[in-house]
């Protein structure tokens, strides 16, 4: 779905642009191009950040492994085959990386066009999900059929919402204060397809679409009241739906509760808290872990109970340096960013990795009740992660050094920049 | 974000310092938790880890085979599969107001598959074990039902189902030696009989066995394990042999019907190592139906039964006196003509006699000759005698709930008449395990041996363990005295003896009848009327192979002397059992079949009279009938029997080359096939025999 859409953004995209940015068109879509590797030729502008680039690709790797170590003895037990799930995280692996370095080379702004085809496919993938050509597993339908894959219309979701929400809300600016331009039709977009994750059920993409929504009005300027009225709103509806839900009630009480309700509902948070447990300080070593037989999901939601057990508390803790680098990078990327687009979509991006990984952590300890999130780069998976690469090709786009925005006004002359004046940029960015 | 006015961007950036710190914060609640988990707590939750993967197995290792001692099968081990469940399991992520609509809905699916009314089934879920038995050795059809349940592919496939194989016991033979092995209960635990005396060698090592296992209880075995022939139970060679055993308890029924005793016991030792061929229970039980089974037939007589034993007990008065030179083996008693007062008590004897040399006493059985002996002998030395045959001991058989019966009711030294009394068996109680050993002893030259039921132990692979060897107990009695005893009663099957229907032809049998009253446990007296009818005995006299004891309790209609009822067992079981042990009768040489018909010819040309009773006639040949057709080498015709006494009845058979096969007692009334029949060598008579009216 994602490479489609991709592909669709590279057709649309215009055949001769100039290295100055704010030559692209803003909201009309250009005559296509002929090829694509014309285009992502043109459209690099210098190197992407190397060390987010590296631990990315790494931790994909990583993920691959765990995912094998993981899954094997579900695999041999449901498909006879110990690498079933390695051989397709392994494909899923290499389409994500071929997706992050597509998305990379495409200019961040070409997106700008795209960014309501994206949110109201994301809205249909997620309504059919919904209205019943959704795919059950486990006892909710999060899978939509898209022929020979299944997709997961909320993975796309969270970085639609991200790509709209860096979208409008650059375009709103200074309006960005009122409460009936800047805030409330955010809060109602994003509240529709809120409400189609709660109807999958997915609590979980449900907050973190929020979350989102609420980090980056903050970041834009909205107004603080408005958000602190508006997360209290949000706190009570959520308390009020999990009350009164009574699915949502009885896996709350029995985290609440977890040591008397460790073989019925609180059994996953309880043996994923066994195995981190298990693991002591440097764990009992990768492929040696036994809590596999025991761990309902080890290779995607609870991947990390499985990392916890393997490689002990030294890894858990390399595991979250490993994010704080990438959350930071990010976040250096958004400070850094020509554009406040740009800005707002790194930081968007950084904060989804942030937030799905610090909530998946959470719950796999049981800090939280259980949500249904994945680890990011790590978990099974295929949607979400490539999803996640395309995430993480915008985001290293954007690291990408550009001419300053402020030499054509000052009649440089529009030229491809010498190494020189890259450092120069940068050096000159660096100030702020 | 050059295009946006300086003082707005660098808000931006602070807001988004607020947001990092915020996320840091989370970073820190992870790592934090972490720590607690992992470093903290770690080795708890190690420990929890690994007892639940190490929990309870339920795979018991192979029980031991129990053979006889040829390695025919009497009691194997077979897996048959049982189903169990895990109710947590099964109702995981039911809400909890449908658990009961599940449970109700599970039990009756349940129920159905397994033929088992849903009742049972669902109070066995509604407790929510992690583990339940449903059903033990189900069908096949069963299993495949239940299979079905579990199907994932259909709507509501029930979970928490496990099918295991577990082992079940099996006694090919159904009856044969049911009482020895006893049975082995649901759980795998031997409750009687040898089952339950051999348990530590069959049952194996369960709490060797340490795996892992899955949630779903999918067993995955680690550390060298796999051997499961390491785990299994011995296997245990007894010394019973199935043939002669089947004999003994064929016999046995037959006579338990014929005299309509209510239970009785046989008992086939080799004398020369204390090994028992054969020990048969009668009425005796099924034990792989062992709950249909009356619990009172379960029990193994031979061994756990105590009874008066009567006058078998003269033996080994008898050898004591001997041993002791109280008496010598010439001295002629006095025997009161019947009638002998001690202490107001009057000692009868059947038999009215005079004087009688001690062989006459054991021949005619005679009370009054034996109290007196004993009464010479004195109560201390009496007492010892028996002692040292083994009365009033344990034998040393592994064998549960053995008793040693009681040699002092009334725990202190015999008075004068109790001493007379036990001189004869009564007064006193033993088992019939206790006097087949003692009887032994007499044969096997005076030695008394431990007697031996398991001749062997090997392990699952076959490799032998344990080797049985013969254990003497004591010297009972010298050598002399022993053979002294053995020729005085070969008297008692002979001639006027009171065990001549024991008598085995071709072979001298060396025994003693009894015929001891019960007490009546309402009056605490001697009854008229209930008996325990008994013969002890070895064969062949001169170099004893087997000894048999065969007990009968309270024999009625009429026949209840020891001589007539347990006599013709111990002639028949003794008779198999010699031919089985390929010990061949004396005087009978082999002889060339050409020659055999010439002495049928000779005798037939003889005879003038068809119908000739020969009841005094040695001379066998000559019973034999006219001629009506030339006969073939090999083939004899059929004389008439009617009226022969048994004895004559079986040499004259024999000297036939039939073998003849006995019913009744007295003299031969009926034969078939009819008199004039020709018949090749070696076919069966039968003989029907009647009191002579």
């Amino acid at each position: 779905m994602l490479l489609g859409a991709m592909a669709t953004i590279a057709d649309s995209l215009p055949r001769n642009r100039h290295a100055a940015p704010e030559e692209a068109p803003r909201d009309e879509v250009a005559k296509p191009v002929q090829s694509l590797t014309a285009l992502l030729k043109e459209s690099v502008a210098g190197p992407v950040d190397p060390v987010l680039a590296a631990i990315i690709i790494a931790l994909i790797g990583f993920g691959v492994v765990m995912v094998y170590s993981a899954s094997a003895i579900e695999a041999t037990v449901r498909y006879k085959d110990a690498q079933f799930f390695l051989k397709k995280q392994s494909i899923y692996a290499a389409a994500a990386l071929f997706v992050m370095w597509i998305s990379s080379r495409i200019d961040y702004r070409r997106l700008r066009p795209f960014t309501y085809p994206i949110l109201i496919g994301v809205a249909v993938m997620l309504l059919l999900t919904v209205v019943g050509l959704g795919h059950k597993a486990g006892n909710a339908y999060r899978w939509l059929n898209l022929g020979p894959i299944n997709v997961q219309p909320a993975e796309v979701a969270k970085l639609g919402v991200v790509v709209w929400l860096a979208y409008s809300l650059s375009k709103k600016a200074d309006q960005i204060k009122s409460f009936s331009i800047g805030f409330l039709p955010h809060l109602l977009v994003v509240g529709v397809l809120m409400l189609l994750c709660l109807k999958q059920p997915d609590f979980g993409s449900a907050v973190v679409l929020l979350f989102l929504t609420f980090t980056l009005l903050f970041v834009a300027g909205a107004r603080v009241p408005y958000i602190a009225a508006f997360t209290m709103l949000m706190g009570v509806a959520a308390v009020g739906l999990v009350r009164f839900s009574k699915y949502r009630y009885d896996r709350y009480l029995a985290w609440e509760n977890m040591e008397a309700n460790r073989n019925d509902l609180a059994y996953q948070p309880f043996q994923s808290v066994m195995s981190f447990g298990s693991g002591g300080i440097d764990g009992l070593g990768v492929g040696r872990g036994l809590q596999v037989l025991y761990l309902p999901e080890a290779h995607t939601d609870f991947i990390s109970a499985i990392i916890g057990e393997e490689l002990g508390f030294i890894g858990i803790l390399c595991l979250c340096g490993v994010y704080l680098v990438i959350v930071a990078r990010g976040v250096k990327i958004a400070w850094n960013a020509p554009d406040d687009y740009g800005s707002f979509l790194a930081f968007g991006i950084s904060t989804l990795f942030g937030v799905q990984a610090l909530t998946n952590l959470c719950v796999a300890m049981a800090i939280l009740p259980t949500k249904g999130l994945t680890l990011p780069f790590l978990s099974y998976g295929g949607s979400s992660l490539v999803v996640n690469a395309a995430a993480v090709g915008i985001l290293l786009n954007i690291s990408r050094p550009r001419l300053p925005r402020e030499l054509p006004e000052k009649n440089v002359k529009a030229k491809l920049p010498s190494a020189s004046a890259v450092v120069a940029t940068s050096a000159e960015e660096g100030q702020w | 974000m050059k295009n946006l006015d300086p003082n707005r961007a660098k808000w931006i950036k602070i807001r988004m310092g607020i947001l990092c710190g915020l996320m840091a914060t989370g970073l820190g609640t992870v790592v934090s938790g972490a720590y607690n988990i992992q470093v903290e707590d770690g080795d708890q939750w190690l420990d929890l880890a690994e007892r639940q993967r190490q929990r309870r197995l339920h795979v018991q290792p192979k029980r031991g085979t129990i053979y006889d001692r040829n390695g025919a099968p009497l009691a194997e081990s077979v897996e048959v599969p049982s189903v169990s469940a895990d109710a947590v399991e099964m109702l995981r992520g039911v809400e909890e107001k449908y658990v009961a609509a599940a449970l109700l809905r599970n039990s009756e699916r349940i129920a159905e598959a397994l033929h088992l009314s849903m009742e049972e089934v669902h109070e066995k879920l509604s407790r929510r074990r992690r583990f339940v038995w449903l059903k033990r050795r189900v069908s096949d059809q069963e299993v495949t039902a239940i299979r079905a349940l579990g199907d994932k592919a259909q709507r509501y496939p029930i979970r928490g189902i496990t099918i295991e194989g577990e082992g079940h016991r099996f006694y090919p033979n159904r009856e044969l030696a049911g009482p020895v092995l006893g049975f082995v209960s649901p759980d795998g635990e031997g409750r009687e009989g040898l089952e339950l005396s051999l348990e530590h060698e069959l049952k194996g090592h369960a709490s060797e066995l340490r795996g892992l296992r899955d949630r779903s209880g999918r067993l995955i075995f680690s550390d060298g394990v796999d051997d499961e022939q390491a785990l299994a139970g011995h296997n245990v060679y007894l010394t019973i042999d199935k043939a002669i055993q089947f004999t003994a308890e064929r016999e046995l029924d037959a006579a338990l019907k014929t005299y309509e005793a209510v239970g009785g016991s046989v008992i086939v030792v080799d004398p020369s190592n204390g090994e028992i061929l054969a020990m048969a229970s009668g009425p005796g039980y099924n034990p792989n139906d062992y709950g249909a089974a009356d619990p009172g037939n379960r029990r193994n007589r031979a061994i756990v039964d105590r009874f008066e034993p009567g006058s078998t007990m003269k033996v080994f008065t008898m050898a004591g006196a001997l041993a002791n030179r109280a008496i010598s083996p010439t001295q002629p008693i006095y025997c009161e003509e019947g009638n002998m007062a001690i202490d107001n008590i009057v000692i009868h004897d059947t038999h009215i006699s005079k004087w009688l040399s001690p062989t006459q006493i054991l021949t005619v059985s005679s009370n009054i000759g034996a109290a007196k002996i004993a009464l010479s002998m004195g109560e201390e030395k009496l007492y010892e005698t028996f002692r040292r045959f083994g009365f009033g001991d344990a034998t040393g058989v592994p064998f549960p709930g053995e008793t040693i019966g009681v040699l002092r009711p009334a725990k202190r030294p015999w008075v004068q008449v109790e001493t007379a009394a036990a001189a004869f068996g009564q007064g006193i109680s033993v088992s019939a395990l206790q006097l087949v050993m003692a009887m032994s002893a007499v044969a096997n030259n005076g030695r008394l041996l431990e007697p031996v039921l398991v001749k062997r132990t090997t392990d699952a692979t076959g490799q032998p363990l344990v080797e049985s060897s013969p254990r003497v107990r004591r010297d009972a009695v010298g050598a002399h005295t022993a053979k002294l005893v053995s020729e005085m009663l070969v008297s008692v099957t002979e001639g006027e003896g009171t065990g001549v229907e024991a008598a085995i032809p071709g072979f001298r049998v060396a025994g003693k009848t009894a015929t001891a009253q019960k007490i009546d446990p309402a009056t605490g007296k001697y009854t008229d009327t209930h008996y325990v009818a008994s013969f002890v005995g070895f064969v062949p006299a001169e170099k004893p192979r087997i000894v048999i004891a065969v007990v009968l309790d309270e024999p009625m209609g009429g026949t209840y002397a020891g001589g007539s009822v347990a006599g013709p067992v111990f002639r028949r079981v003794g008779e198999m059992a010699l031919r089985y042990l390929g010990v061949m009768p004396k005087g009978t040489e082999p002889v060339k079949l050409s020659e055999l018909s010439q002495i049928a010819r000779t005798g037939a040309d003889q005879a003038t009279n068809a119908y000739q009773v020969m009841a005094e006639q040695k001379a066998l040949t000559q019973a034999v009938v006219t001629p009506s057709a030339p006969l073939k080498g090999g083939e004899v015709r059929l004389p008439d029997f009617q009226g022969f006494p048994i004895r004559e009845a079986i040499k004259s058979a024999k000297a036939l080359g039939l073998l003849p096969q006995l019913e009744g007692t007295g003299r031969v009334t009926r034969q078939e096939p009819p008199a004039g029949a020709v018949l090749p060598k070696g076919a069966t008579v039968k003989l029907i025999f009647e009191p002579p009216a």
